[in-house]
């Protein structure tokens, strides 16, 4: 082991060939459909209905199409609009939440751990109707319109990823040293300056990880944003959905549209995920608490 | 799973460590935003929806669904006998292997994107491309190549195999696990590697002085890191699976074929081809209580206090 | 400390506030100076500039003519479509139009939620008479009692390669079951097959199965009982599933496909029939190599196993199929919405909507402007011989459970004649499910 590179040596967990190899497998595997997917939406709709891997006609028409054929900048400017707000949103009450669970008992504590992770097995099936009952008798009885605005969904989405954010934030925090929040409560700091300026900073890696979940979460769903929306609160889901859809009788499949269309949908997260995952690195062991 | 719980190290007599903060301090306000909000858009739909299971709600009653006639357990007891004890079978299973399968893979991909080299951060966003794919194109995608005549089977059929029928018989059910491994593993990639975040760098140091071969450090040292995160993502990943609803649906359609008729798709179908709300109500509580039972058993087997990691440091 | 990172969540939260603020919440036009009408419909992704610039035009007219804006929300499928009827029904609010499949009518007339047409509502649209008689066949129960206003009809036709027929020296096209299996069988040899059909799809099996047993004088619903233990229903599911697994006249593949991908593979021009396909297909043959090659036919209506019709056949050469609207009872403005259906089923409407989409008008005059169109004979003769699918709220379990007796099915048509104790124990299924159904209704 040379000594220059001791400090990178000594984090490796797997000997080099294996690096290699298991990433190299990883890739792959990742990477044959998702090629698939990137000819298909460079064919044409009937090269991929007729089953061609490598199209016969190579065209980028898929990709100006599409913005026709559903209305997906509505629908990928509402989904960023209400996903981003989500994410942050979820992982500051997450974070929060997360803190007082960890850092103080109480009566009723451990039934609020157990129910954060029940709260898990609700299917979404189930609460559908409930969930809209609910937000048009808002509507009906308070005046307030719920349905067909981002925030009734911004709303849904938040519960939702709540208990999950939660989570992550329960197990991270509770792998942090005290020392830090106890010197500073010492020197008369209040909670909310303690969760701002210590747990804050210290727990950004796990505080990003809660937020991407969330706003993936809010990205992948179909059915609440379905009955949900409005045409003008649309999400990219939605109009995913709706370029998929093959109608009653005639219509040729629209295989190549819906590949470029899902590639659109996928490039904010992935170019959001490239520029926040810095944060995913370093944590506990950069934030000066050793 | 059971044998991955961390160990129990607290003792009642840990909690007068914690000192400076008197009772009067904690901050238990910092939860009411969570649990308002969980109040409003959670407890009180899943009261409605207990409500719902047991009323006789369908499309001829839906109208007026407040006025629908109460039959108390009636849709519980028809539930059995449409069923959905085979569906949760399937689903459970289902739910269990998938994850089963994808935390080698979660683990394996944060362990070489570990470590520094040029590419990684492209690696890295690579990774997390089935994760950032919405369900319903995962599902479209491999509806796809998984056709009669699709590129799977003409790739199979190149080394002289017959792929057969993916996306019916008993087959289906396999699809659908292997699609689910494609499309959740990034999950436990992701929870894994925040959780070798905190493995502190003296830990991998003096094991590096060790000498130790990689296998034996990574068991020993870095992996016990990893349980308490992986576990929780494990446990989160199978309750997604079983309440996964776009991938069975995108993939067989509806009615699905009878291998794959996971709880989800029963439930759906139920209330919204069948129209009968009241009885897919029934059907979901049932099979939510079904999948709590064992969750909260197994929850208190692992004992969710928080604290002993805390006092490992 | 840190401060560059919490700049950085800083200037996140910031962003999101910022891109937010340039989005805007938009509250829709009501309580404005005009009232705004809300049609439900179901999105065109095959013609979407088509159907933008319809919107617009339809929404210019009605403005012009009442004053109120036209706002179209649209459904990606019929599940979809279904979601969003069930969820207004119940909240009691929502679009105050829908645009509903012909065989989804009775399942909304059993929700009671939408406005019965009396003689006052129909003179609002300009009259009953206005119809095509045939497609007021699944608008009500009966006469008295009718939800459904025909906007468009899609008959269900065969399309034939007309090439292919010729070279296998068949001079015109089926007219019964049996012909046509057996024209299939001469016309399957090396790359090419008889029949293009959709095995996986999740609305095409049963409509075989219905008419077939429809024409042997079985209509699966007598009043209150499901009749699908039946001979006439085990023979259709028989032929149905024999085409590809005793005479071997489909494309294995075929296993697959949902009618979109049947389509596609008949434009490849080789295969001799395609069954189950409507005019809205007609661009999309005409971009494939069969185009100027094939010819839509009507589907036989002579049951399998017989030469002629019996007595009690009915001659079904399709469903009673197209698009109903529906005002929802819950309205604040029936009105208007009456006005709105009087605009699009106007004649004038109707063939616009029918040159720019392909659907055949349900407006009696706007359907005779098309008769001389030769191309078309076999589609207005299919749009007359339709039959009303039952109209019961239990049609839509009925039609399920027909479906998945083809579903559970499918894997064993690869592997030779399909087991006839097998498919009766799942027709069987079928009779239970439909008939549990059926004593539900109301």
């Amino acid at each position: 082991m040379s000594t220059t590179s001791a400090s990178a040596e000594a984090t490796r967990l797997l000997p080099r060939w294996m690096l290699f190899v298991l990433t190299a497998v990883l890739v792959a595997l990742v990477l044959v459909p998702v090629l698939y997917i990137v000819l298909a939406s460079l064919n044409s709709d009937v090269g991929v209905a007729s089953g061609e891997f490598w199209p016969s006609s190579w065209s980028l028409d898929s990709y100006s199409r599409i913005w026709t054929t559903a209305d997906l900048s509505t629908g990928i400017l509402n989904s960023l609009i209400v996903c981003a707000f989500t994410a942050v949103a979820s992982a500051v009450l997450g974070t929060t939440t997360a803190y007082v669970l960890v850092r103080y008992t109480f009566f009723g504590r451990l039934t609020i751990l157990r129910g954060l992770v029940g709260l898990q097995s609700i299917p979404g099936t189930l609460m559908l109707l409930p969930v809209f009952v609910l937000f048009s008798s808002a509507g009906n009885y308070l005046g307030v319109t719920v349905i067909g605005t981002r925030w009734g969904l911004f709303i849904a989405y938040l519960t939702f990823a709540l208990p999950f954010s939660t989570w992550v934030m329960v197990t991270y925090l509770r792998g942090l040293p005290r020392e830090l929040e106890e010197a500073a409560r010492t020197d008369g700091a209040s909670t909310l300056v303690i969760l701002w300026r210590i747990i804050f900073p210290l727990s950004l890696p796990a505080i990003v990880v809660s937020g991407i979940f969330a706003f993936l979460l809010g990205w992948n769903d179909v059915l609440f944003a379905s009955v949900l929306t409005r045409p003008e609160t649309h999400t990219a889901a939605v109009a995913l959905q709706i370029v998929g859809s093959s109608q009653e009788g005639g219509a040729l499949p629209v295989y190549s549209q819906i590949m470029a269309a899902s590639l659109i949908c996928a490039a904010p997260v992935v170019l959001l995920y490239l520029a926040f995952q810095r944060y995913l690195v370093g944590g506990l062991t950069a934030g000066g608490v050793k | 799973m059971a044998t991955l719980a961390p160990p129990e190290q607290k003792t009642p007599t840990e909690r007068v460590r914690r000192k400076g903060v008197t009772e009067q301090q904690r901050p238990l306000w910092l939860l009411t935003p969570g649990g308002a909000l969980m109040t409003v858009v959670i407890v009180l739909p899943l009261i409605l929806a207990l409500w719902i299971s047991m009323i006789d709600l369908d499309q001829y009653t839906l109208r007026r669904w407040v006025e629908a006639p109460f039959i108390g357990l009636d849709n519980y007891v028809e539930s059995f006998s449409s069923g959905l004890l085979n569906s949760i079978w399937i689903s459970v299973s289902f739910a269990v292997i998938s994850t089963i399968a994808t935390v080698p893979i979660g683990i394996a991909a944060a362990l070489v994107t570990q470590n520094k080299y040029r590419g990684r951060g492209l690696v890295r966003a690579v990774f997390l491309i089935p994760y950032v794919l919405p369900s319903f194109v995962v599902a479209s995608v491999w509806r796809t190549m998984l056709q009669p005549d699709g590129i799977v089977n003409a790739w199979l059929a190149k080394v002289g195999i017959d792929g057969g029928l993916w996306l019916s018989g008993p087959t289906s059910y396999w699809t659908l696990i292997l699609v689910e491994i494609w499309a959740a593993w990034p999950f436990i990639y992701l929870m894994s590697l925040a959780a070798l975040q905190s493995v502190d760098h003296e830990v991998h140091e003096a094991s590096a002085v060790d000498g130790a071969p990689w296998w034996p450090k990574l068991r020993r040292v870095i992996l016990p890191y990893l349980r308490g995160p992986v576990l929780l993502a494990c446990l989160l990943a199978t309750l997604n699976h079983i309440n996964n609803f776009t991938l069975p649906f995108v993939l067989f359609g509806a009615p699905a074929p009878e291998d794959v008729n996971v709880m989800p798709m029963i439930v759906y179908v139920t209330s919204f081809q069948s129209l009968r709300f009241g009885l897919s109500a029934a059907m979901a509580v049932l099979s939510l209580v079904l999948i709590a039972i064992p969750l909260f058993i197994y929850l208190r087997a692992v004992r969710l206090d928080v604290h002993e990691e805390g006092g490992r440091k | 400390m840190n401060a560059k990172r919490l700049t950085a969540l800083a200037a996140v939260t910031a962003l999101a506030l910022g891109v937010a603020a340039c989005g805007g919440d938009d509250e829709g036009g009501e309580g404005g100076a005009g009232k705004t009408l809300n049609v439900l419909i179901g999105a065109n992704t095959q013609y979407p500039d088509e159907f933008q610039a319809w919107q617009k035009d339809i929404s210019a007219k009605f403005k012009a003519a009442t004053g109120a804006e036209v706002k179209f929300e649209t459904f990606a499928s019929a599940n979809d479509e279904l979601t969003k009827i069930q969820t207004s029904v119940v909240s009691g609010s929502g679009p105050d139009v829908y645009a509903v499949g012909t065989t989804f009518t009775p399942t909304a007339y059993s929700t009671g939620a939408f406005v019965k047409m009396g003689d006052e509502e129909w003179q609002k649209i300009g009259g009953k008479e206005k119809f095509n008689p045939a497609t007021l066949g699944i608008s009500g129960p009966d006469e008295q009692n009718q939800v459904g206003i025909p906007w468009v009809s899609r008959p269900f036709v065969m399309a034939y390669n007309t090439d292919l027929l010729k070279a296998a020296g068949i001079e015109k096209p089926a007219t019964t079951w049996d012909e046509l299996t057996a024209h299939a069988k001469q016309l399957t040899k090396g790359d090419q097959y008889g029949l293009a059909i959709a095995y996986k799809d999740n609305f095409d099996p049963w409509k075989f199965v219905w008419g077939m047993s429809t024409q042997a004088g079985n209509p699966l619903v007598d009043g209150k009982t499901a009749k699908l233990q039946d001979p006439a229903v085990q023979k259709a599911y028989q032929t149905y599933f024999g085409w590809l697994a005793s005479d071997k006249v489909v494309d294995p593949a075929a296993v697959g496909w949902t009618n979109p991908q049947a389509v596609a593979a008949f434009a490849k021009g080789k295969t001799g029939y395609f069954l189950l396909t409507t005019t809205t297909a007609t661009n999309s043959l005409d971009q494939g190599a069969v185009k100027g090659k094939w010819k839509f036919a009507l589907l036989p209506t002579v049951p399998p196993g017989a030469t002629s019709r019996p007595a009690n056949g009915v001659e079904a050469a399709s469903i009673l199929s197209g698009d109903n609207l529906l005002i929802a009872d819950y309205s604040k403005n029936k009105d208007l919405a009456l006005e709105y259906v009087k605009l699009v089923t106007d004649q004038d409407a109707q063939l616009d909507y029918y040159k720019k989409f392909g659907n055949l008008p349900a407006n009696a005059a706007a359907l005779q402007t098309l008769a001389s169109d030769p191309q078309l004979e076999p589609v207005t003769e299919a749009a007359k011989k339709s039959v009303a699918t039952p109209f019961t709220g239990a049609w839509a379990d009925i039609q399920l459970a027909l479906t998945n007796v083809a579903v559970q099915t499918l894997p064993e048509l690869t592997k030779g004649p399909i087991n006839t104790g097998q498919l009766d124990s799942r027709i069987a299924d079928a009779q239970k499910a439909a008939q549990s159904s059926l004593d539900r209704a109301k």
